[in-house]
């Protein structure tokens, strides 16, 4: 496996998840930062698959999707439960934040200064879920005992929800010990303290 | 194994998995749940997400569709050789996933307004796949098998065709196969059935 290479706009957004993942596998990976300009030309637009970016690159395989590419690096890092139950578990769970990762887009770039408050209002209605496995399962972790690109894809999102709303996890306990947790991995906490982390935006609008 | 699909009597976001099944030949059963059923008991607050579909496979119960279609593809062989083409399966997969999203979007607008923007658009969508077959000698979308992505186009391409009867005339790789995935003598057969054809898309909304 190996070596990673990232290609996407100068945010976290849809790539957040898996720098964290792979930082906490104590993986390097290259970064191609696109300004949005040079995109806009379009000559890597026309090149990637789906006309999107992260492009992702391990050794000769070019991946596109983000989901894709986290449970590509599931499969490479043992990273995707012990066995075929919790691997159908974990896919379940990233589904569950693909959905509230799609929710939290919306909001941020179509609706932001309307649809923030509400936004913030509705959030236990969808936290709880998380919280109710995350509280079941007792090991700190979505599924299993160890974490999977599941984790990694719900920490990332919980750390964007509590800067829209430092509160968001204060009636979800099981939630708020796993982002302090996973926050608290050697690997996870120097990453979150680089400059390469701290230097980029959430969004591509500015809005957070 | 015995598997139970638990839906709404639409094609809606399942209807994939009862395609992959019956292809495949996988016998399971379905628990059919009107909306009345699901607005009076307490189904939904059961359910983790608190959404439809519920899929059980023996003493395991899924919720999320792309969750089920994994986990069936795995246990089907419908996922690559190897972890390469799983990659590349799940990236059209993915892709296939906001195509369908925005058909569903489109299938819940109250009026045709959005239609004529959306039948524009969806060559640029289409491309993609059109690029993949006409390059990929498999046949397949990833590999020389049917998998789990296939199985998301060849319906998106059903759905397609009855929407719109020339969207795909400017994609001859996608005719080609589109026409020998439904010639496949299960898939045939579940597609002229009147178990597929008289369920309706979403609520009200008929093929």
């Amino acid at each position: 496996m190996g070596p990673y290479t990232i290609t996407y706009f100068g945010v976290r957004g849809r790539c957040g998840a898996m720098r964290i993942m792979m930082a906490d596998q104590g993986q390097e990976w290259k970064e191609i930062l696109m300004d949005f300009a040079d995109w806009m030309k379009g000559d890597l637009k026309a090149s990637c698959v789906f006309g999107q970016l992260p492009k992702f690159e391990d050794g000769g395989l070019v991946l596109y999707q983000s989901n894709a590419i986290l449970r590509h690096l599931g499969r490479n890092h043992d990273a995707y439960g012990k066995d075929g139950k919790e691997a159908a578990l974990i896919d379940m769970m990233c589904d569950g934040v693909e959905d509230l990762r799609l929710k939290y887009g919306k909001m941020i770039y179509q609706e932001y200064d309307t649809g923030k408050d509400p936004y913030i209002k509705d959030l236990p209605n969808h936290l709880d879920k998380f919280e109710a496995v995350m509280a079941k399962n007792k090991t700190g972790f979505l599924v299993g005992d160890k974490p999977s690109f599941a984790d990694y894809s719900l920490f990332e999102v919980l750390l964007n929800h509590l800067v829209l709303c430092s509160s968001c996890l204060d009636t979800s306990p099981s939630l708020k010990s796993f982002v302090e947790k996973m926050s608290a991995r050697p690997k996870i906490k120097a990453f979150l303290g680089s400059d390469a982390y701290k230097k980029l935006p959430i969004n591509g609008n500015g809005k957070q | 194994m015995s598997l139970t699909l638990t839906y709404f009597p639409v094609r809606g976001r399942a209807e994939v998995i009862r395609v992959m099944l019956k292809d495949q030949g996988a016998e399971f059963d379905e628990k059919v749940i009107t909306m009345e059923m699901w607005t009076e008991s307490t189904l939904k607050a059961s359910c983790l997400f608190g959404q439809l579909p519920i899929f059980e496979d023996g003493d395991l119960t899924l919720y999320q569709t792309n969750a089920i279609r994994r986990h069936l593809a795995r246990k089907l062989g419908l996922y690559g050789k190897d972890q390469r083409e799983a990659a590349l399966i799940d990236m059209m997969d993915e892709a296939l996933q906001d195509l369908l999203n925005k058909y569903i979007k489109l299938m819940f607008e109250k009026d045709d307004s959005g239609k004529e923007g959306y039948l524009k658009a969806l060559p640029t969508g289409l491309k993609p796949f059109e690029k993949t077959l006409s390059s990929n000698k498999g046949g397949f979308l990833v590999g020389d098998k049917i998998s789990l992505a296939d199985y998301a186009l060849v319906l998106l391409l059903i759905h397609h065709q009855v929407l719109s009867p020339p969207c795909l005339d400017a994609f001859p790789s996608l005719q080609s196969y589109l026409k020998r995935l439904c010639a496949r003598p299960n898939l045939h057969a579940y597609l002229h059935s009147d178990d597929f054809k008289s369920r309706p898309i979403i609520p009200g909304k008929r093929a």
